[in-house]
């Protein structure tokens, strides 16, 4: 056991519900967690926290939020190497199953798809965080 | 504004070019038709007559059934094909069935025999532009419903379920925040509510894929495919379910079955559902067969089961959406949308499914789906 800070983890989601129940086994995995409800606040929380990791919904607002939060926080200096995932609750049939990221899209570490098993999401961190 | 108003109103004027090689009945018709309002351009030569609609664009244009060089009915066909909701109406000398037939036939509105007085000109424009309107509004009114329908579906794949990944988001943090205190009835509870929603979200992904298929939006990669690679994927994922529930599975697939176009998801996908069925009718120690063979132009796949089979008086009705064979008391999990999928599925495929059943002996449902026959090897293709 060491006694070392927590690590951050960043929620950006539009659903509080969603934020709410994720923050809860993130908690009790350990972490300390920032949550944000729009991509805007998303980013600005990005830059004065600096967390560890963070997990972006794919569809708020609008189609495309989310990769656009992606775009963003990979373009700051600490968001080039810090972990991201990316949350879907996308099936498979929709409308945006053509959608393919470009040639020069930022690096998504992990896609989970909603719901996520709190083992599963709590194992991905750590895999990535090595805790 | 009032000058723009009516600056508007002269470009909304109806265009209508008519192709006759007689001057004066040119003249008589500009005559008449400009008197009630509408422009008009009038040549007396059928190519430059393509020429100016293919410009202009006119609404109207009445073509002289017999002229030198062009015939009237080649302006028709030309100008059905390239000019979208143009109406076109036939002039002719000698107006018989035959020619008024192909001239409709071809894509004309009406016909005009000569000699015709500038009423009868000017009601069968009228006439034509009404259809005309009716024809583009009817046109623009569906596309709108089209368009509502895939919005809706879209609306309601996010709207209905995002409440429920959300709930089993949090019957996930329960567990993990509490599950170790939870007496073994409460893990029971919550365990047993994760599953009914989670069916629920089946059953609106079910319906969703249903809606998607009849809105004609439901994504299909069709290529050309071999069942027999289909039923080998078949084989890797329902061995293991089956093996599971002490069902044998056999597949007997001859070595070259003939290539059909497919989409691969969506058949392995009507696979799965049957087979998924069999292995919850059909007691251990069972087995289900899946065999394949040639029939003159098609491929038919049967799968047998040695289940507890389906009553006669409900066979008929074991495709249509939300039917159970059972009764409630021992109801089977399932959305009751998985064999109404598989219909439609198919159907989109060219094919058919079909079921016979004997209660107490099992059940077998077979899928027919177009081969696609080779040029060389078919000694004849009637059609």
């Amino acid at each position: 056991m060491t006694m070392a800070a927590k690590k951050k983890i960043l929620l950006i989601d539009d659903d509080k519900d969603f934020l709410f129940a994720t923050k809860l086994i993130l908690e009790k995995g350990g972490y300390e967690v920032f949550m944000a409800e729009d991509g805007k606040t998303g980013v600005e929380m990005w830059k004065s926290v600096s967390p560890d990791l963070a997990i972006i919904d794919m569809m708020m607002e609008t189609w495309g939020e989310g990769f656009s939060v992606l775009n963003k926080i990979r373009a700051t200096d600490t968001g080039k190497d810090t972990p991201l995932f990316m949350l879907s609750a996308v099936d498979l049939q929709g409308p945006y199953q053509s959608f393919e990221p470009p040639e020069n899209f930022p690096k998504v570490n992990k896609v989970l798809h909603k719901p996520v098993k709190a083992d599963d999401l709590l194992r991905f961190i750590a895999h990535e965080l090595g805790a | 504004m009032n000058w723009v108003h009516s600056d508007a109103m002269k470009n909304e004027k109806p265009l209508i070019l008519i192709i006759d090689d007689e001057e004066s009945l040119r003249d008589g018709c500009r005559q008449a038709l400009e008197k009630s309002g509408y422009s008009v351009i009038a040549t007396g030569e059928g190519v430059e007559g393509i020429k100016i609609a293919r410009e202009n664009k006119p609404e109207i244009a009445f073509v002289d059934l017999k002229m030198p060089g062009i015939s009237g009915m080649e302006i028709i066909d030309v100008l059905s094909k390239e000019i979208p909701d143009i109406i076109l109406i036939m002039i002719t000398g000698y107006a018989t069935i035959l020619s008024a037939v192909e001239a409709i036939q071809k894509g004309a509105y009406d016909y005009l025999p000569k000699p015709f007085s500038p009423d009868q000109l000017r009601s069968v424009a009228r006439r034509g532009l009404d259809h005309r309107a009716l024809k583009m509004e009817t046109r623009r009114l569906r596309e709108e419903k089209e368009q509502m329908e895939k919005i809706f579906i879209t609306f309601v794949s996010h709207e209905m379920r995002s409440p429920l990944v959300v709930i089993r988001q949090y019957i996930e943090s329960l567990k993990a925040i509490a599950g170790d205190r939870f007496d073994k009835d409460v893990t029971e509870i919550i365990e047993r509510c994760a599953i009914r929603i989670q069916g629920l979200e089946e059953l609106i992904e079910h319906w969703l894929d249903i809606s998607r298929i009849e809105a004609g939006t439901f994504v299909q990669k069709k290529e050309t495919i071999n069942l027999s690679h289909i039923l080998t994927r078949i084989e890797e994922e329902m061995a293991p379910v089956c093996k599971a529930k002490g069902i044998s599975l056999e597949i007997n697939v001859p070595d070259k079955l003939l290539d059909i176009i497919g989409d691969e998801e969506s058949l392995v996908r009507v696979f799965t559902n049957i087979i998924g069925n069999a292995t919850k009718y059909t007691p251990q120690g069972g087995k289900i067969t899946i065999s394949a063979q040639r029939e003159d132009y098609f491929i038919i796949v049967s799968i047998a089961d040695t289940g507890s089979g389906i009553p006669h008086d409900k066979l008929p009705f074991i495709f249509e959406p939300f039917f159970r064979v059972k009764g409630k008391e021992e109801r089977h999990e399932g959305s009751g949308l998985g064999l109404t999928f598989c219909k439609k599925i198919m159907e989109s495929h060219g094919g058919e499914i079909s079921v016979t059943s004997t209660e107490g002996e099992g059940t077998t449902f077979l899928l027919k789906i177009p081969a696609l026959l080779s040029s060389t090897g078919v000694s004849q293709t009637s059609s």
